[in-house]
């Protein structure tokens, strides 16, 4: 019986190392150690030992079972591994097809820009205040200064409705709306972005663009708190590089007035074909809030004081961007909308 | 406007460079745009003399010269046909250089040359050769050789001459700086910037012609209101000619043609002292008389472009004894023209009122260089130096003798401003500490009278200073000529606030996200539309959308109106894509409507925020890995749902839309609180046809005021189920005219509480169920929150709903 029992293990071991895959081994397994397999048999046969035999054969069979086993699962695990290697070698992709993205649209580059500017006054504390597009002659031009006759009304080209009514020109009439909606002498930090039109088309204008106007009102505002928020404002959008300077100007509802220059995004302040050689680049308009203007608003110049600034956001897009035409805004070219984000 | 360098010297000296005046002044608030050196790319170009001249041997049309430009004489050939012998004319010598030009695009350097076997050792220039502008030539001047008065010099470089070796600068005058609209404005200017002394131009009047002139001229102002001031003087003898060069150079550097003696001094003094004059031919100024007074209704005056102008009680009129003869500031008569026939001259020098020359030049669309001086404002001191300095520079050309006196009236004085203020509000608006001293020094330079003590100020504006009337504007003095750089930042000192936009801009950031989130592009479209676009989009002639804002003064007739509808102009920009090989159009805008409330406007109008959105093309973009289609009717539903539900709107309902635009079975209206508040589905095909779209295109229109509204900003969390549910399928035959919305609420209704929820997950159709019905197929959500579920429970329900769905609407469990 040792003689057998030592054939049937030689056999199967022999059988084992050669088992190529998972499922001659799983038969392999049933044949040896299943119930019907040949150590059954031998066992079953048990009965015909001695009792001091009948152990010691007990033994053999249970050392040779678990000899077996221990092979048994040792090649499973070996050619597991061999058949994940072989599944992994042939599930291959072209890693270079393209992925599947989800569907993604794009904003406007004006709303991005106008989104950029209110986030940055916003942090600084300023409201955003609102006016209608179709606006009245008294708060386009009267109330900022600008009677019926008076010359600067020939700087901007107005469509008009009625003689009463108009399409506002500028941002600037929400300065005197917001002052006329709050008690007189209240401090007040406003921007007011919005749509404004001009009856002027062509290659460097639009008939409608963007501006966001600025109000600053409290006492003892000055020059140079105007200049200061400015530059913080003009630095965190242009990046903290860019000079800034002012130059004395001229708008009916400040004084002083002045146009407040950067140095150009483009060569650095060097001189380039954007600055026209001169290294700096108007960007925006602004100065002390005229005391006419406070007046009329029913604000008292001598106590309260302030500061007030309007810029395009069309210019702000385009310097930030490099955009080089204007028109491109609004002809909304889906190709040219996509490369915003 | 434009100042030669040349002529702001004789009044102020310069000995800076021009690159830092130019620096200074635009710093200090005269914005100069271009700085033009007259001569650039003009050199070796001499004064020569035409010593003989004849016919080339060979040639019909070329002439051979022979000329003395200084060097002996040397022979140059030229086809222009004007040259006669003894001529000055401009020599380009050989190695010269020319600017670029109608004649020479790129500019020239001029080489020995041969033409038809003979040598040309240079050539003759024409004024456009040398870079001069026709326009500022007398018609005579501006074709062939430029021919130079008979008493030039030879062989002196020409730029000397013709004024070529002048520098322009060109300054944006911003319109309160009136002062400045003159070489004097200027010179003061730069006197206070520079802090060089300045020189007045002379003055005296001889009055060799003697008499008094108000024996024989006299003036009225009628109209007060109009006219501030009217002066004139008399000339008698005048000779009209030619102005000297040295005038004629300097009107062309700003400008200006030069006409003749009289007219060029009229000008001339205008560009100098900013008064802008006008002189009449005394013998045909009836009655020896102006008057200043309105217009009449109707009257008519032929001014001197020869056009014949109607009048009105706007306007200014200077009159004779009998008619109109001038639109005062506007421009002259025709009648009373200052002619080579002229004996005698009225000159009139006066101050106008600004915004009635504005109104009259803009009616009649005639801008000057005098009408937009009248605008600004002209300083009402000038008229007697205008007139002073006219007379004088005349008698020096020998052109006329002046009649003593002048007859002028000036019914109300003006008096210059006086302001009293502190050094504490002038730097405190600043922002910054001027020692008094400084202050005082920087308004003594520009003329202002100041007195100070203790820090006081008593400060008399100059007259031609009606700019500056209060504390502020001296701010604006003081620091734009102590220099804006020395302003230290500062930050203001404000409490602590929080920066807040609107609940609406909230809203309409987060619309804007979500849409470009799922795959649409913004666009930007204009406020103003065609009014076409109307029929475009199929709207009945009664449809109160028909009734928009209409533009007094359109730029186009595509921007005629104010627009009531959003969506159409987004039509036009996916027809602009799609024109372009766009293959997917998925574009939105947030944008505002003008709604009247009357027409004419007598309020002001609604302008209520809208969402619109186009859909055309494919559905999502080529992918080599999803099966792509057209977008569908679903598409625009789910983007009309998704958003709603983004903004936590609930209560909401879809119905069928009667949108004249819309496709009849493709649509929907948006109903929230029992409003329709937008609509959206497949555009009708005469509609997308209209603007050459696809047939399956769709759009949405939506206003964001109602979803502001009821938007509900917060989540509320509600805690997830403890206990497992279960899901079950349900797959019903109805009829085919029964709805999807009719069968989820049958089934909600009577499935119990337990049923969390019902999707719907498949809609088949096939003859083998029968042509007239179809199959909707529904996942139930089953879930108790105490316990887990048993099949029993849930059986129950499934059994319920089936027997309800087979009453209501003959439905049958799907085989």
């Amino acid at each position: 019986m040792r003689e057998e029992l030592e054939a049937l293990r030689k056999q199967a071991v022999e059988l084992l190392d050669a088992a190529a895959d998972l499922d001659g081994l799983r038969e392999l397994k049933i044949k040896y150690l299943g119930k019907k397999g040949p150590m059954t048999e031998i066992l079953r046969g048990m009965g015909k030992l001695s009792a001091e035999e009948r152990p010691r054969i007990g033994q053999i069979v249970n050392d040779i079972k678990s000899e077996l086993t221990g092979i048994i699962e040792k090649k499973t695990e070996e050619l597991e591994a061999k058949a994940l290697e072989y599944k992994l070698a042939h599930e291959k992709v072209d890693i270079t097809l393209p992925g599947r993205q989800p569907a993604h649209g794009h904003l406007h580059p004006i709303t991005l820009t106008l989104r950029e500017i209110k986030k940055i006054f916003m942090r600084m504390g300023f409201d955003v205040k609102e006016g209608p597009e179709i606006e009245n002659d008294y708060f386009n031009f009267e109330a900022l200064n600008l009677p019926k006759d008076h010359p600067a009304r020939d700087m901007q080209d107005t469509f008009y409705i009625t003689n009463e009514y108009l399409l506002r020109t500028q941002t600037s009439p929400i300065q005197a709306r917001t002052m006329q909606s709050l008690e007189p002498n209240t401090p007040i930090r406003m921007i007011a972005p919005g749509t404004v039109y001009r009856c002027d088309y062509d290659a460097t204008h639009s008939p409608m663009f963007h501006q966001v106007e600025g109000l600053v009102v409290d006492k003892n505002i000055s020059l140079a708190d105007l200049k200061g928020t400015l530059e913080l404002f003009l630095k965190e959008i242009f990046g903290s590089s860019v000079k800034v300077r002012l130059r004395p100007s001229y708008f009916p509802f400040t004084e002083p007035s002045v146009e407040v220059d950067i140095s150009c995004v483009i060569c650095g302040g060097k001189g380039c074909r954007v600055c026209k050689n001169s290294g700096w680049l108007e960007i925006l308009g602004s100065g002390m809030v005229h005391p006419n203007v406070l007046r009329m608003s029913g604000y008292d110049p001598d106590l309260m004081t302030g500061f007030a600034f309007g810029m395009g956001v069309e210019r702000i897009a385009m310097l930030k961007y490099g955009i080089d035409d204007l028109r491109l805004f609004f002809e909304n070219d889906l190709r040219f909308v996509h490369q915003f984000r | 406007m434009l100042a030669s360098l040349e002529w702001l010297k004789q009044y102020v000296d310069i000995n800076i460079p021009v690159a830092e005046l130019v620096d200074r002044i635009t710093r200090a608030g005269l914005e100069v745009e271009t700085v033009k050196d007259l001569g650039a790319g003009v050199s070796g170009v001499l004064t020569g003399k035409v010593m003989e001249i004849y016919r080339h041997p060979d040639s019909d049309h070329l002439w051979v010269c022979m000329m003395d430009y200084g060097q002996g004489i040397v022979q140059i050939l030229t086809g222009a046909q004007n040259v006669k012998q003894y001529d000055m004319v401009p020599v380009a010598t050989v190695g010269a250089t020319l600017p670029p030009s109608g004649h020479n695009p790129d500019g020239l350097k001029l080489k020995k040359a041969k033409m038809r076997g003979l040598d040309s050792f240079g050539m003759l220039c024409s004024a456009d050769e040398l870079g001069i502008d026709s326009k500022l030539l007398l018609p005579e001047e501006r074709n062939g050789i430029f021919i130079l008065p008979p008493d030039t010099p030879i062989g002196v470089d020409v730029k000397k001459i013709l004024g070529l070796d002048d520098i322009v600068i060109d300054i944006d005058l911003t319109s309160n700086r009136a002062d400045c609209f003159s070489m004097i404005g200027l010179a003061r200017e730069i006197a206070a910037i520079t802090g060089c002394p300045m020189r007045m131009p002379e003055l005296e009047v001889k009055e060799a012609a003697g008499g008094d002139i108000r024996e024989l001229a006299a003036i009225r102002i009628e109209a007060e209101d109009l006219c501030p001031r009217f002066a004139a003087r008399m000339l008698k003898n005048i000779k009209i000619g030619p102005s000297p060069d040295w005038m004629k150079k300097r009107l062309r550097a700003c400008g200006m043609r030069p006409i003749s003696n009289v007219v060029d001094v009229t000008n001339y003094v205008m560009l100098e002292l900013g008064q802008p004059m006008h002189a009449y031919d005394y013998d045909k100024v009836e009655d020896h008389t102006l008057v200043v007074r309105r217009g009449g209704k109707g009257e008519k005056l032929v001014t001197l472009d020869e056009k014949e102008r109607v009048l009105d009680d706007s306007m200014i009129v200077i009159a004779d004894g009998k008619r109109a003869v001038g639109l005062g500031g506007v421009m002259g008569g025709l009648d009373t023209e200052v002619t080579s026939a002229t004996r005698n001259v009225l000159l009139e020098a006066a101050s106008f009122n600004g915004p009635s020359i504005r109104r009259t030049s803009r009616a009649l669309g005639l801008r000057s260089e005098a009408s937009g001086r009248f605008e600004r404002g002209v300083d009402t001191i000038l008229t007697h130096n205008a007139l002073n300095r006219a007379a004088h520079l005349l008698e020096e050309m020998g052109a006329c003798e002046t009649v003593s006196g002048i007859v002028e009236s000036y019914p109300k004085e003006v008096k210059p401003a006086v302001i009293n203020t502190t050094a504490q509000v002038i730097s405190g608006r600043i922002g910054m500490d001027i020692p008094v001293g400084e202050m005082v020094r920087i308004l003594r330079g520009l003329q202002f009278q100041v007195e100070e003590n203790n820090g006081n100020l008593k400060i008399v504006a100059p007259s031609w200073r009606n700019d500056v009337t209060e504390a502020a504007d001296i701010s604006e003095e003081v620091a734009r000529i102590h220099g804006l750089d020395y302003i230290e930042s500062h930050y203001p000192a404000l409490g602590m606030a929080q920066g807040r936009q609107s609940e609406t801009d909230d809203v309409k950031d987060l619309v804007q996200d979500y849409l470009a989130g799922a795959g649409l592009d913004e666009v930007m479209t204009y406020s103003f539309i065609n009014e076409n676009t109307f029929d475009k989009v199929a709207v009945p002639a009664e449809d109160g959308r028909r009734k928009v804002i209409p533009l007094i003064n359109p730029i186009t007739d595509d921007f005629k109106v104010m627009r009531t509808m959003l969506f159409p102009s987004l039509l036009s920009i996916a027809n602009y894509n799609l024109a372009r090989q766009a293959e997917r159009v998925a574009i939105f805008e947030t944008g505002r409507v003008y709604l009247p409330q009357e027409l004419p406007l007598e309020n002001f109008p609604a302008e209520p925020m809208r969402i619109a959105l186009v859909l055309s093309g494919r559905n999502r973009d080529l992918s080599w890995c999803c099966k792509c289609g057209c977008v569908d009717f679903f598409d625009v539903k789910g983007l009309a749902e998704g958003l709603l539900e983004h903004l936590g709107v609930e209560g909401y309902t879809f119905i069928r839309s009667e949108e004249v635009y819309l496709h009849p079975g493709k649509s929907c209206d948006v109903v929230l609180n029992g409003e329709k508040i937008g609509s959206f589905g497949q555009l009708h095909p005469s509609v997308s046809g209209a603007y050459d779209l696809q047939e399956e295109s769709f759009v949405l229109e939506m206003e964001l005021a109602p979803l502001v509204q009821f938007a509900t900003r917060i989540p509320k969390y509600s805690h997830m189920p403890k206990f497992p549910g279960m899901q079950r399928d349900i797959s019903v035959v109805v009829p085919a005219g029964v709805t999807d919305a009719e069968l989820e609420t049958v089934i909600r209704k009577h499935g119990g509480e337990l049923l969390k929820d019902v999707v719907v997950f498949d809609l088949f159709t096939s003859d083998k169920i029968g042509a007239d019905k179809k199959s909707l197929a529904f996942k139930l959500y089953y879930q108790a929150e105490d316990r887990t579920l048993t099949d029993g429970e849930v059986d129950a329900s499934m059994k319920q709903i089936l027997a309800k769905v087979a009453e209501e609407y003959e439905g049958k469990l799907r085989e």
